[in-house]
């Protein structure tokens, strides 16, 4: 190998003085999703070539939902509690709300399967993580998951120097069924999953302190012109997808018998 | 957990507390302890356009620590008729997902408004992150400042 000359140092500083602080915190932009490893125990349900949905797609009221929990008593940064949240996130989850990574983890670009249970029916999507720093990550929904929008997972020290982990979501119900369905009952349950998810995590640090949430309805209006959204709902195709289990078992059947 | 809400205006809303009963740890206390953030590396200079447009020059750091230096900005660009704020992002040197999110409550508010937002100034760094996260499909993206105004003065 050859050594750098100075114009190759001079090139690779001008580059790096260009290329913005945040650009290897980023995911690439995609059109649509791409998945090439299914980890073990997840179902590619609703995941490949869909496309991202921010919190402006959707079709229900925006909510900003922020949960915290103080790690009191402990000498931690919110660089190690983040640290230890990318690597043991899907442990954190409760039993009805499983995340499936890939091999890479928590890292930008790379794209997490759920395998939920919403009143007893399976619901298969995925979120893909957008950003990734030191301090928090944040994952991104795709069309027909349950909320358009984002959640960012951080952590930072209060003025008490005490280390704060924070979950905060913008999003909205991505069509009219989840709305409904939020109204009813879902807007507890995903409570439920995120305070469960932050205890957890005071848990691991040897904490147990309440999770407080603070609810702000950023925009009030219903999104009529995403309405078409119901076409992509998880929930209805995990349940015909969830319903052609035995078809797809008689064919695998049949195939293997006749190579 | 505790539990506090409110809309955009700060106004409580309790519709929804009587369906939770269940859940043994919800319960209907406020959360009273703000935690102060640190300082914002940002500034925003505003300036006029025209009578109907202004100009929002961001400098430095977009992030949740960002949000009262962007509102109050805000609040100072639309003082008036003013029906469109372009906000100038020449001088962007760091964005995070918290700053996203920002500017997705500051376009809500704008639309309330009967507002427009455009931008201009983005590097193909931030165009990209406007595009992963589709804020490009509400927000209009300018080459220059010029092409900006004349898109806000033209509706």
């Amino acid at each position: 190998m050859t050594e750098p000359t100075p114009q190759d140092e001079r090139r690779e500083e001008e580059k790096l003085k260009r290329e913005p602080r945040d650009a290897a915190f980023w995911a690439q932009r995609v059109e649509r999703l791409e998945v090439s490893d299914v980890p073990e125990g997840a179902a590619n349900v609703n995941v490949q070539g869909r496309r991202e949905v921010g919190a402006l797609q959707g079709f229900g009221k925006l909510w900003q939902k922020t949960y915290q929990v103080r790690l009191t008593g402990i000498e931690t940064t919110p660089e190690e509690v983040v640290r230890v949240w990318k690597k043991h996130f899907p442990e954190f989850q409760p039993p009805n709300s499983r995340f499936y990574p890939s091999m890479a983890g928590v890292a930008p670009g790379e794209v997490l399967f759920i395998s939920a249970s919403v009143g007893g029916m399976p619901v298969y999507t995925g979120v893909r993580v957008i950003y990734a720093d030191d301090e928090s990550f944040t994952v991104m929904t795709p069309e027909g998951h349950p909320e358009s929008g984002w959640n960012t997972f951080s952590a930072y020290q209060d003025d008490d120097g005490v280390t704060v982990a924070q979950i905060q979501s913008l999003s909205r119900a991505n069509d009219p069924i989840y709305e409904l369905g939020f109204l009813i009952v879902g807007s507890t349950e995903q409570e439920r999953i995120w305070t469960h998810v932050l205890k957890s995590l005071a848990a691991h640090f040897g904490v147990n302190e309440p999770v407080t949430l603070e609810k702000v309805c950023v925009d009030p209006k219903v999104q009529w012109s995403q309405v078409m959204n119901i076409w992509q709902n998880a929930g209805a195709r995990s349940m015909l997808y969830t319903m052609a289990t035995p078809i797809r078992w008689i064919r695998g059947s049949i195939g293997r018998r006749n190579p | 957990m505790t539990e506090r809400e409110t809309d955009g205006d700060q106004i409580l809303h309790g519709s929804l507390h009587s369906l939770r009963g269940e859940y043994e740890e919800i319960k209907e206390i406020y959360r009273t302890r703000r935690i102060e953030m640190p300082e914002a590396q940002v500034k925003m200079n505003v300036r006029k356009a025209s009578d109907k447009t202004s100009i929002i020059d961001a400098e430095g750091e977009l992030t949740a620590f960002a949000e009262d230096v962007l509102m109050d900005a805000y609040n100072r660009a639309s003082d008036g008729h003013v029906r469109a704020i372009i906000l100038n992002f020449e001088g962007l040197e760091y964005m995070n997902s918290s700053g996203i999110g920002l500017l997705v409550t500051l376009l809500i508010r704008i639309n309330r408004e009967k507002q427009r937002l455009l931008t201009y100034g983005l590097s193909d760094h931030y165009r990209s992150i406007f595009q992963i996260t589709r804020l490009d499909d509400a927000i209009a993206i300018h080459d220059s400042e010029e092409e900006a105004v004349r898109a806000a003065n033209s509706a």
